[in-house]
């Protein structure tokens, strides 16, 4: 069977600010951008991305404050139907503005979770008292910025990154590697630890290499330059395992995002090393259910008798790739998992912890907090971290990345 | 009958110029236009403020006065300029010694000019060719005709001046072989207007010799050398980028406000009124425009219109290239040509010397009635000019940042709201939704109306108090005349757009059904 | 990339998520079809009105659908509805009612009804939710057209004048009397609501007190008509208690995009495709295909990091026309169709202008699109199907002007049921 393929278009790649001219104004994205239908003080991101960047001439001075209320969840070019980088040229022009005003402490420190990470881990006990005494979080508020109820998670007082290199992977001729991102490794290490059992149970050897922040929080916080050191720096850390044909593994849809596209689309990022890692990387549940569609996904699963409500974070969307821990839900007997239709939880990774942004964060994610404390889960099911987060936050329900339920039902 | 010192007939640069400066030497001075002002060659040219180097190598006198008139209308405009500078290229379609010719040129003409590095023009400005190899800076402007005409305009008013639009004149009187009036039709009530003036300035461009075969005075030829421009939708460069090369077609890109323009051709219209635009010539700008930009073709064209300059017959060059022909201007003193007192013709030129073509003018105005009166025009600033600040891309952006939740946007993509669209309606007074394109910018952006036209049309209805017949004849003739610079370059992103706006107009509104 | 020969086959793939793209997957996922639906982003039903429009203007103004169709089809052999038939069209139309809660959508083939535009024009819509019905005007009538305060895209008084003049058709069975009321319901200090910002105010009971209590001194017993901003989900709700309190026919009238009713109409799709296990991929567009001779195989999908293949066994492409981008013309004038580069037929030839002088003419170019057999299947120049498990359905179809024809949602639906239909005849349903 003789197969032809043909390439209709090779990937053009517009540069974002051109790609303003496929606006044909519809408006569409403006009715699905949950932060401009939560707060008047978003234009939206018709406005502040192709309609007002006509009005930028590259110059120093950005009018706009209204920009920085956008939350960079990429919504709007996920359902732009023209193909309009929206949420891009949103991020870059952000950029701009900031790099006029210089970013504020705050923003830099929220922007550095490894940082915090590093520093936090040997006295972790009495920083997650602290951050979750009242006193302290107003005092922080007032001093920081950084809203007194905003979902700090705790830290885990250990590293996943610690726990690797005690835990021996066993010999096998089908390789991954993991990329845990800094949620994982200080805040979640029993996330990694399941997602390295699951894909052992796969017959993997899971290689965790050294590693650090893939720098989306700072991206999003509009400090361009450190983010591209800090992705460069990491696709340097993955880069051999990629050469060599490995397939990279992450467990944040958000961080795994920044090495397969927003790299390059919003940073400007074009080495060949960093685009030679984001071609070898996979979501986990991507890659789980790419091993099932050839056969070679376990399938011992045991029934897990709950009802789930699975919630698609935004920048899971934005991979194109469908919802593959559906197809994955499906597998698991008796599971019965509740799609919720809702677009966003309101977190944006930093946004909603932000004093000026919390309320908004709140009541975009209002609907979603509704939903899911209505329908009384045991856990709600999330694929990015901060979501999970603000989830439990705003709704009281424990919440699970995927891959917790599949472990689960393998037992493991 | 309307009485006057001087009757300037023709809206545009210069006759808005002549009308300005006579009127701030103390004469009555009446400014006549068929049409809205500057809707001749003045309001249809791509906005360049020359800094004259276009001439620097043709021809340098030319140059030097287009450098000096530059100074001054930065002086005297400055919010209807964008101090965008001005880049000459050289790409690899350029003959590399024309550089040191420009060099050299510019000097001799007193033109700022500072050589740059390929690196250097790409870090300015980096759409352009990677493999342009070098250029220089000079400084070229963006400015906007209307403005500055109507800054002209509002100016000689200020003065005492009466400015009648939509007025044509049908006849130009004499009595002994001296110019004393003449009567004007008014467009929109179709009621004659007699006009009594000691002295009458034909301004009227490229109709020059129309208007002066009305005074007897036979045989000024003004040729139409007709170009055709296109406007891209959004700012593929933010300096005005020129061809470092002997000035041919397509070889200039101007930012003008939000969209960069890409002009121009030079072919001999048929007539003054002559605005069809030829295929091939679009082809041949697109052509041009990828040399500059790569990509060019696969970005927006938001509209192609023509404009022709006006070029006095000069016996020296052919009919066929136009180009050829002096821009300089030309006075023609009817008294010394036909024996007709007090009437002068002015044509020709380009926009950025209108200031000194109407001084000029009115110098020998006033010689011919022997008195010395001052041309002070260079010293005083237009109306609306007083913050003596250039014109800034972002300044709508942040004006709408002080409004975003008091006022209603109405017009999106040039940004126009409600309440500065409504006090254009108030002040113009009319009920043709173009004459508010020509002040506000509306629909003039990407969706080239597709929202705004109905939202406008629902607003002057209220505001003018307008019948459903009124108000329907405004929406579709602004509809009308919308498609008229879109049809040509309906291709790409564009059509798309059409097609949409089909859907809103036929689909949705059903505008062909309107009574 | 899956190995080659492995992999999951899809039973149909439907490409583009517009209202010919949903209707085709949901009438296949209801026949048990495993269906995935890809789409660059969500689709132009948001920007239709609301109605469903089949036949409108064929130039005069069609009264009954039923009546005229057969007509039309002889006069215009190469147009969607003639490769499809008038029967299935009807067949379409029944099948979308059904879709709805009964008597959420009103109307039928038999007759158009004749609704206002946004600036007063009665335009002939076969089928209309039940939120907008009660603005039929081919009985005549008084009208009350309420306008909002803070939303720019409803001007009532422009809109009363122009329906006040309205040519219902010969023999008037009425006449029409309109006139304006404008209102000024609470929002927050806000000058300048949207649409959706509206819908969303709607959908609370205050806020809804607030509206009736304000216009309850203006009604005169006639109609009231508001812009098409009464409620989102609970869009039926709101109709149902305004029409209720005030006591008089309460109606929507659809304006500038982005569309409230078009936007509920693409939710209730998408909400009823899932519910029936479809499943949709958006945000890449597709940048590819693998195909053996007249055997479409796979259809490449551009998302992050890497282009993904899709495989299945039949495939609906309903990517649209220009608007859409599934058309595209390029700075030559070369036309293309971008997800399959089929042929494209119904260009002028070169030497005749594709665009007349004036806008509101029929344009020459205006019928550009894929051409299709009475299966649906593209075709080739010399009119042999390009693939055989390949259907073309909506706007990207060749032979028709649907904005002049007011015949655009009637194609895409008409269209996306009878493709879907095709291909469950195949597989045995």
């Amino acid at each position: 069977m003789g197969m032809i393929e043909d390439l209709i278009e090779p990937f053009e790649e517009d540069t974002m600010r051109g790609s303003l001219d496929h606006c044909i104004k519809c408006t569409i994205c403006e009715t699905y951008c949950p932060f401009s239908n939560a707060t008047p003080l978003f234009p939206g991101p018709k406005y502040v991305g192709p309609q007002a960047e006509r009005f930028r001439d590259g110059g120093g001075h950005s009018p706009d404050m209204s920009l920085d209320y956008c939350s960079g969840c990429g919504i709007c070019t996920l359902v732009c139907p023209q193909g309009v980088k929206i949420a891009e040229i949103n991020s870059q022009a952000r950029a701009k503005l900031w790099d006029e005003r210089g970013v504020p402490l705050r923003n830099r420190v929220l922007a550095r979770p490894s940082v915090g990470g590093r520093l936090a881990t040997p006295v972790a006990g009495p920083v997650n008292w602290a951050l979750g005494n009242r006193l302290v979080r107003s005092m922080i508020e007032k001093a920081a910025g950084v809203h007194r109820k905003a979902p700090l998670p705790q830290f885990a007082g250990r590293t996943f990154q610690s726990w690797a290199r005690r835990h021996p992977s066993p010999v096998s001729n089908k390789t991954v590697v993991y990329f845990h991102g800094c949620s994982t490794n200080y805040f979640e290490p029993r996330l990694g630890e399941m997602a390295v059992a699951v894909l052992e149970h796969n017959g993997y050897r899971v290689i965790v290499p050294p590693q650090d922040c893939c720098g989306l929080p700072l991206q999003s916080n509009g400090s361009f330059d450190p983010a591209r050191k800090y992705v460069r720096r990491l696709a340097a850390d993955l880069a051999p395992y990629a050469r060599r044909g490995h397939p990279i593994v992450a467990t944040s849809t958000s961080c795994s995002l920044m090495l397969k596209r927003e790299a390059r689309e919003i940073l400007g990022v074009t080495d060949p090393e960093v685009e030679e890692v984001g071609r070898q990387t996979y979501d986990i549940c991507e890659f789980l259910l790419d091993l099932h569609d050839r056969g070679q996904l376990e399938v011992d699963f045991s029934p897990l008798p709950m009802s789930v409500p699975y919630h698609a974070p935004c920048q899971q969307r934005g991979h194109g790739m469908g919802k593959p821990a559906l197809d994955l839900f499906g597998l698991i007997p008796e599971l019965r998992i509740e799609e919720l239709d809702v677009d966003c939880c309101g977190i944006a990774g930093t946004y909603g912890l932000k004093k000026e942004k919390y309320d908004i964060s709140m009541s975009v994610g209002d609907r979603l907090f509704k939903t899911i404390a209505n329908m009384e889960p045991e856990v709600a099911a999330c694929d990015s971290e901060t979501c999970r987060w603000q989830i439990t936050h705003g709704s009281g329900t424990a919440s699970v990345h995927p891959i917790e339920l599949l472990y689960r039902s393998y037992g493991l | 009958m309307v009485e006057a010192d001087v009757l300037v007939i023709g809206g545009g640069a210069t006759g808005a110029g002549v009308a300005r400066d006579a009127a701030m030497r103390g004469f009555r001075t009446v400014l006549v236009d068929r049409n809205d002002l500057a809707m001749g060659t003045t309001g249809r040219f791509h906005g360049l403020l020359h800094s004259g180097g276009r001439y620097a190598v043709k021809d340098p006198p030319s140059a030097a006065e287009c450098m000096e008139e530059n100074r001054v209308l930065r002086r005297i405009a400055a919010d209807t300029i964008e101090d965008t500078g001005g880049l000459f290229v050289s790409t690899p379609w350029d003959d590399p010694a024309y550089s040191d010719l420009f060099h050299s040129g510019c000097i001799e003409a007193g033109i700022p000019v500072e050589a740059l590095s390929t690196s250097e023009i790409l870090r300015r400005e980096p759409r352009l060719n990677p493999r342009i190899s070098g250029g220089f800076a000079v400084p070229d402007g963006a400015i906007d005709a209307w403005k500055t005409v109507w800054g002209c305009a509002l100016s000689a008013k200020e003065h005492g001046a009466t400015i009648l639009n939509y007025h044509r004149i049908t006849s130009i009187h004499r009595s002994n072989g001296v110019v004393t009036g003449a009567t004007a039709v008014n467009e929109v009530s179709k009621e004659e207007v007699p006009i009594s003036a000691g002295f009458v300035v034909n301004a009227s461009g490229v109709w020059a010799g129309e208007v002066a075969e009305l005074a007897g005075c036979r045989g000024v030829t003004v040729l139409p050398g007709k170009g055709i421009m296109i406007a891209m939708s959004h700012r593929l460069v933010h300096t005005v980028v020129n061809r470092c090369k002997k000035p041919a077609d397509g070889d200039i890109l101007v930012p003008i406000r939000t969209v960069s323009v890409i002009g121009t051709t030079d072919t001999e219209a048929d007539s003054p009124d002559d605005v069809g635009i030829p295929q091939d010539e679009i082809q041949l700008l697109l052509e041009e425009g990828e040399k500059l930009v790569p990509g060019f073709r696969r970005a927006r064209a938001l509209r192609v219109w023509a404009g022709s300059r006006p070029l006095v017959k000069d016996d020296k060059a052919s009919d066929a290239d136009t180009r050829e022909m002096s821009r300089a201007f030309a006075l023609i003193d009817h008294k010394e040509r036909d024996g007709v007192e007090h009437f002068l013709t002015i044509t020709g030129g380009k926009f950025t010397t209108f200031r000194k073509m109407a001084e000029f003018t009115v110098d020998r105005m006033c010689a011919h009635l022997g008195t010395a009166r001052p041309c002070t025009t260079a010293e005083e600033a237009l109306p609306d000019s007083g913050h003596h600040r250039f014109y800034w891309l972002g300044a709508r952006l942040a004006r709408r940042e002080e409004t975003l939740n008091d006022d209603q946007l109405i017009c999106e993509c040039e940004l126009i709201s409600r309440r500065r669209l409504e006090s254009a309606m108030e002040q113009r007074h009319t009920q043709n939704l173009d004459d508010i394109r020509r002040t506000l910018r509306l629909a003039m952006g990407p969706c080239q109306g597709g929202f705004c036209i109905y939202r406008a049309t629902g607003i002057l209805h209220s505001v003018e108090r307008l019948d459903y017949g009124e108000a329907n004849s405004a929406l579709l003739r602004f509809l009308q005349e919308r498609w008229k610079g879109v049809r040509p370059i309906l291709y790409g992103d564009q059509l798309r757009q059409a097609r949409l706006d089909d859907w809103i107009f036929q689909g949705l509104l059903d505008v062909e059904h309107l009574t | 990339m899956t190995a080659a020969g492995q992999g999951r086959i899809y039973d149909a793939l439907v490409v583009g998520a517009g209202t010919a793209g949903l209707v085709a997957a949901l009438r296949l996922a209801q026949d048990g079809a495993d269906v995935l639906v890809a789409a660059k982003g969500v689709g132009a039903t948001h920007l239709t009105g609301g109605t469903v429009d089949v036949l409108g203007y064929a130039p005069e103004r069609i009264a009954s659908p039923a009546a005229a169709l057969p007509g039309f089809i002889r006069d215009h052999p190469e147009h969607p509805y003639a490769r499809v038939g008038a029967e299935a069209v009807g067949k379409a139309l029944g099948w979308f009612k059904a879709q709805f809660p009964d008597g959420a959508l009103v109307g039928s083939l038999e007759a158009n009804l004749l609704l206002p535009t946004a600036v007063g024009v009665p335009k002939p819509s076969t089928l209309a939710p039940e939120t907008m019905a009660g603005g039929d005007l081919r009985n005549g009538g008084r009208f009350t057209i309420v306008g909002l305060t803070a939303l720019k895209d409803f001007y009532p008084a422009y809109l009363a004048d122009n329906l006040s003049r309205a040519r219902l058709g010969q023999g008037d069975d009425g006449r029409v009397e309109a006139r304006a009321v404008t209102l000024t319901p609470p929002t927050g200090g806000e000058a300048d609501v949207t649409p959706m910002g509206w819908a969303r105010r709607f959908e609370d009971a205050e806020f809804r007190k607030a509206v009736i209590s304000g216009l309850e001194p203006s009604l005169d017993g006639g109609a009231v008509g508001f812009p098409a901003v009464l409620g989102l989900d609970s869009a039926p709700t709101v109709w149902r208690e305004l029409n209720d309190t005030l006591g008089v026919p309460v109606f929507e009238i659809p304006t500038l995009p982005p569309s409230v009713p078009g936007n509920r109409m693409a939710r209730s799709l998408r909400t009823a495709l899932t519910r029936a296990g479809g499943r949709v991929v958006m945000g890449g567009r597709v940048v590819g295909v693998r195909a053996t001779g007249r055997r479409l195989e796979a259809v490449v999908v551009d998302a992050a990091a890497r282009p993904k293949p899709y495989r299945a066994r039949d495939f609906v492409l309903a990517t649209g026309g220009f608007a859409s981008r599934g058309l595209e013309m390029d700075s030559y004038g070369l036309v293309r169709e971008t997800a399959f580069d089929l042929p494209v037929t119904g260009m002028p030839p070169e030497t005749e202008a594709r665009w007349a002088d004036e806008y509101l003419a029929a344009h020459p170019a205006a019928r550009v699109g894929i051409g299709v057999d009475d299966e649906l299947r593209p075709l080739d120049q010399g009119h042999e199907p390009v693939y055989d498990n390949v259907r073309v359905a909506g706007a990207a179809l060749a032979g028709a002007e649907p904005w002049r024809e007011k015949s655009g949602e009637g194609i895409s639906l008409a269209t996306g049921f009878r493709a879907a239909e095709l291909i469950v005849e195949l597989r045995g349903g």
